[in-house]
C-alpha cells in the first residue's frame, strides 16, 4: 500500500523499481547511492519493454508453469541495453546544451538575467566540483526559478563552465537583442506574460488597503464584553444519562447491502460522465469500450476517479498527505493492469483502495496483550505499559478502562501515577482505583487487592516514579504496571525529552500512543514527532518506538473514521484498543473491515 | 512454501524470493486415480498473509500449513497465532477442509519432529483461545475471536477436537542430498493423492 514511492535506499545501495501490473512483474535496479545516474529510469523502462515483448507468449499462455519452466536468457539483452543507456547519457550532453541555449535563455526576461549574473560564480564553483567527480551533474539544482526540465540541468552546468565571463556577457547581450527583434518568433508563451508583468508595475491594491481600520473592525459592539455572547445551551441531563445506559457493544450499524446498492448506482452514472467529458461520437464508443472488453488502465483513466476518492477520504477525516499518498500507491499498483470485462474504472479503483485500506488497518503483528502478560507472568516480572499522548486525549480514562479489563481477566494491576504536573491527576487515578476495587473486592480474588495506586505526589520526576513503581510491582508480585504520563504537545522539546527519557530508562514492554479519533491532519504531526523524539533520545541501537495506538473518543465521530487510517499509516503499528465512551465497559478492539466499510460509504 | 511448490509441480529445484502475490497451477497426482488438484501458493509475509488467506479461504478444499521445523522454537507464538486465525475463521469452519501441517526443513539437523511441533502447537493454541476470547469485543458487536470456541471447553486443546481432519507430516523441500537433490516429501504427495 505504500507503492507510491518507487525508490529505496539501504546503506550504500539505492534500489529503484518498476511494476508491470499486466503480467505481475517487478523490475528492480540497484546501484550505488553515491552515483547519480540519469539513465537509470530510462534503462529500467527499456528493460521492462524488451523483457515483456520477448517473453510475452510465455506469460500469456503458460501462466505459472511457464514461469517455472521457462528459461529466461536475458543476460545478453540486458548488457546491450545497459551499454546503450550509458552511451546515450554521455552523448546526450553536448547536443542538449544547444537546445538549452535556444529554449531557455530566450525565455528569460531581463529580470531573470540580472539575477543569474550574481549567481553564476556560485554555479561555477559547484560545477568545478562536479567536473572533478566525473558524474552527471544532477546536482545543478542551484539554478532556481528556471523552468527547464531535470535533464537539461546537467547541460546547463556544462554550458556555464565552458564560457568565460566576457563571453557570457556578450551572449546575454546578443540574446537580449535577439529577443527584442524576434518578438513573437519564439513560440513560448512564458516570456510574453512575464514581459507584460514587468512593464506594468502597478501598485498592489489590497482589498481594504486604503480604508482605515474602522472598516476592518468586525466585532459586534453590542455583544462585545458581555459574557453571554453566545446562547447558552440547555444542559439536558436525561440525554446525557440516556447515552450511558445504552447497550454496550452497539456502536453503529454498518449495512453492507446498502453500500453495494449505492455503488451500483455510481457504476451506472460514472460511465456517462467520461462520455460527457469527451463529447460526441468518440465519447459514446469510449463509454462502450469501457464497459465491454479488456482494456488496460492508464493514468488518465484513473485520475478523475482517484481525485474523487481522495476528496472523499479527506472528507472522512483522513489526513490530507496520507490520502494523497494512498491514491498515488493505488494508481501505481493499477497502472497498466488489464481490467476484466464489465468492470468499470471506478469499481476497480475502489476495490483496490479498499484492499489497501484493509491492509493498512490490519497490522503486521497483532498485539495480544493478554498473551504477553501471561508470558511476563511466567518470567515473574511485571508487564509494563506506558501511555503517552498530547493533552486531553483520554489517557487516564482509558487507562482505567484497560485496568478494568485486565482485572476481569484475573490480572492484578499497579497504576503508576507519573503525571506529576496536571492538577488532580493523582486524585483522578485514586478515585478510579477505589472504584475498581469496589467492583472487584479482594475477597473475590483470593485476598489480593487487584488494583493499587503508586504515587508520589506532584512535581517529582516522572521517570523516577516509574522506576520505583516497577520495582515495587516486582516485589509485590503485581502482574501489570500501567504508567500514566502527563499530556504534552509534540512541539514541546523539553517535555518530549522527558518522555523519551522515561521510556528509554524504564524499557516498558508496551508503549501505547493515545490519540483521539477527532484529530485530523494533526495526527500525522503528532505521531511523527513523538516517534522522532523517542528515537533521538534513546541510547540503544534499536530505540523503543510507539508499539501500538489507542484510539479514543470513537463514539464522538459518526462515520468519519479517517483518523484510524492516518495513525496506522504513519506508524505501521496496530490500533490495540478503541475507546468508545466514559464507562469502564467502553473498550473495544478494532474491526478493520467495518471501519473500511464506513470509510468507503458515500 | 515457494520451494515446495515448484518441486511438487516439476520436480526441479528453484531459487526463490519472497513473494508478494499468489501463484497457482494444476497438479497432476501421480497415482491411478489421476485426479487433478490446483495448488495455490500464498505469500507468507506478515503484512500479506491475512489478505491472501481472505481471498482464497472459501475456495480451499484442503489446506497445507507449512511450518519451518528449525525456527519453530523461536517462532512458535507467531505460527500458533496464524494457525489460530486460520482455524477460527468462520468460512474455514464451515467448509472444514482437510488440514495438513507440513513440518518442513527436516533435512537440517536441528529440525524438530512433527510430534513435538504438534504438542507445542496444541499448548500454544490452548492459551491463545483463552486470551483471544477474552479480548475486548469488536466495534460492531461481533467478538474478535469468533463465537466459535476452538475445540472443547474445559479440556485442553487437542487437534482431534477440530471438525476437520488434521494430519502432521514431515518433509523437506531440499532433500537430504543438499540443494540440488530430490526433495523428500512422499508423505505430502500421498496426502495430496488422498485429497484429489
Amino acid at each position: 500500500e505504500r507503492g507510491g514511492n518507487n525508490s529505496f535506499t539501504h546503506e550504500a545501495l539505492t534500489l529503484k523499481y518498476k511494476l508491470d501490473n499486466q503480467f505481475e512483474l517487478v523490475f528492480v535496479v540497484g546501484f550505488q547511492k553515491i552515483l547519480t545516474l540519469t539513465y537509470v529510469d530510462k534503462l529500467i523502462d527499456d528493460v521492462h519493454k524488451e523483457f515483456r515483448d520477448k517473453y510475452r507468449n510465455e506469460f500469456q499462455q503458460k501462466g505459472t508453469l511457464g514461469l517455472l519452466n521457462g528459461t529466461f536468457d536475458f543476460k545478453d539483452d540486458f548488457m546491450r541495453l545497459l551499454r546503450d543507456a550509458e552511451e546515450s547519457s554521455k552523448v546526450r550532453a553536448p547536443t542538449v546544451m544547444k537546445t538549452f541555449e535556444q529554449s531557455l535563455k530566450s525565455q528569460k526576461t531581463v529580470k531573470c538575467m540580472i539575477e543569474t549574473r550574481g549567481e553564476k560564480p556560485k554555479e561555477k564553483v559547484k560545477n568545478k566540483k562536479n567536473k572533478g567527480s566525473k558524474k552527471e551533474g544532477t546536482e545543478a539544482v542551484a539554478a532556481p526559478g528556471k523552468a527547464s526540465a531535470g535533464d537539461k540541468q546537467p547541460s546547463a552546468a556544462g554550458d556555464r563552465e565552458e564560457l568565460t565571463k566576457d563571453e557570457i556577457l556578450q551572449k546575454n547581450r546578443e540574446e537580449f537583442f535577439k529577443r527584442h527583434m524576434k518578438a513573437g518568433e519564439k513560440s513560448s508563451k512564458s516570456p510574453k506574460p512575464e514581459a507584460q508583468k514587468e512593464k506594468g508595475k502597478k501598485p498592489r491594491v489590497w482589498d481594504l488597503g486604503n480604508s482605515n481600520a474602522k472598516v476592518l473592525d468586525y466585532s459586534n459592539s453590542a455583544t462585545n464584553g458581555s459574557a453571554e455572547a453566545c446562547p447558552v445551551e440547555e444542559f439536558d441531563p436525561d440525554t446525557a444519562l440516556g447515552d450511558r445506559n445504552r447497550e454496550p457493544g452497539r456502536l453503529y450499524d454498518l449495512e453492507y447491502e446498502s453500500d453495494d446498492e449505492a455503488e451500483e448506482e455510481k457504476v451506472i452514472q460514472n460511465p456517462s460522465k467520461p462520455s460527457a467529458k469527451k463529447g460526441g461520437l468518440g465519447g459514446m464508443f469510449g463509454m462502450l469500450k469501457g464497459l465491454v472488453g479488456s482494456k488496460s488502465l492508464t493514468r488518465e483513466d484513473m485520475d478523475p476517479v482517484l481525485e474523487k476518492m481522495k476528496d472523499h477520504l479527506i472528507a472522512k477525516n483522513v489526513a490530507a498527505e496520507i490520502a494523497v499518498q494512498l491514491c498515488e500507491s493505488v494508481a501505481k499498483k493499477l497502472e497498466g493492469k488489464v481490467m476484466g470485462t464489465f468492470t468499470t474504472v471506478t469499481s476497480t479503483v475502489k476495490q483496490a483502495l479498499q484492499e489497501a485500506l484493509v491492509q493498512i488497518l490490519q497490522p503486521q503483528r497483532r498485539v495480544d496483550v493478554l498473551r504477553d502478560v501471561m508470558d511476563a507472568q511466567r518470567h515473574r516480572r511485571p508487564y509494563v505499559v506506558t501511555f503517552c499522548g498530547v493533552n486531553g486525549v483520554g489517557k487516564s480514562t482509558n487507562l482505567a478502562k484497560i485496568s478494568f479489563w485486565l482485572i476481569e481477566n484475573g490480572f492484578s494491576v499497579l497504576i503508576a501515577a507519573c503525571d506529576t504536573f496536571r492538577a488532580g491527576a493523582v486524585e483522578q487515578l485514586r478515585t478510579h482505583t477505589r472504584r475498581l476495587n469496589a467492583l472487584h473486592p479482594p475477597e473475590s480474588h483470593g485476598g489480593r487487592t487487584m488494583v493499587q495506586l503508586y504515587e508520589k505526589g506532584y512535581g517529582k520526576d516522572a521517570a523516577g516514579i516509574a522506576m520505583e513503581a516497577i520495582s515495587y510491582a516486582r516485589n509485590q508480585g503485581f502482574d501489570v504496571v500501567l504508567v500514566d504520563t502527563a499530556g504534552r504537545m509534540q512541539d514541546n522539546a523539553p517535555l518530549m525529552t522527558a518522555l523519551a527519557k522515561l521510556i528509554a530508562v524504564n524499557a516498558p514492554d508496551l508503549v501505547l500512543f493515545v490519540g483521539e479519533a477527532l484529530v485530523g491532519n494533526e495526527a500525522v504531526d503528532q505521531l511523527v514527532k513523538f516517534n522522532k523524539a523517542l528515537a533521538d533520545h534513546s541510547m540503544a541501537q534499536t530505540p523503543r518506538l510507539i508499539d501500538g495506538i489507542v484510539l479514543t473518543k470513537f463514539d464522538t465521530i459518526d462515520d468519519k473514521v479517517g483518523a484510524a487510517i492516518s495513525m496506522t499509516y504513519i506508524t505501521s503499528k496496530p490500533i490495540v484498543f478503541v475507546g468508545t465512551g466514559q464507562t469502564y465497559c467502553d473498550l473495544r478492539s478494532l474491526n478493520a473491515k467495518a471501519v473500511v466499510a464506513a470509510l468507503m460509504k458515500a | 512454501k515457494m520451494t515446495l511448490f515448484p518441486q511438487l509441480l516439476t520436480g526441479k529445484y528453484r531459487d526463490t524470493q519472497t513473494s508478494i502475490t499468489d501463484s497457482s497451477a494444476v497438479y497432476r497426482v501421480s497415482s491411478d486415480k489421476s485426479g487433478n488438484v490446483t495448488l495455490i501458493d500464498l505469500p507468507g509475509h506478515e503484512s500479506l498473509r491475512l489478505q491472501f488467506l481472505e481471498r482464497f479461504k472459501a475456495a480451499a478444499r484442503a489446506v497445507v500449513f507449512v511450518v519451518d521445523s528449525v525456527a519453530f522454537q523461536r517462532e512458535v507464538k507467531d505460527v500458533a497465532e496464524f494457525l489460530y486465525q486460520v482455524l477460527v475463521d468462520s468460512t474455514v469452519l464451515k467448509n472444514a477442509p482437510a488440514l495438513l501441517i507440513a513440518c518442513n526443513k527436516q533435512d537440517v539437523t536441528m529440525a524438530k519432529s512433527a510430534k513435538l511441533i504438534q504438542q507445542q502447537l496444541e499448548k500454544e493454541l490452548n492459551t491463545l483461545r483463552v486470551t483471544r476470547s477474552a479480548a475486548p469485543t469488536s466495534l460492531d458487536g461481533s467478538a474478535t475471536g469468533g463465537p466459535a470456541q476452538l475445540g472443547k471447553k474445559g479440556k485442553d486443546f487437542d487437534f482431534s477436537q477440530l471438525p476437520m481432519k488434521v494430519e502432521f507430516v514431515e518433509c523437506s523441500a531440499r532433500g537430504s542430498k543438499g540443494e540440488e537433490g530430490d526433495a523428500d516429501f512422499e508423505g505430502l504427495e500421498k496426502w495430496l493423492a488422498k485429497i484429489a
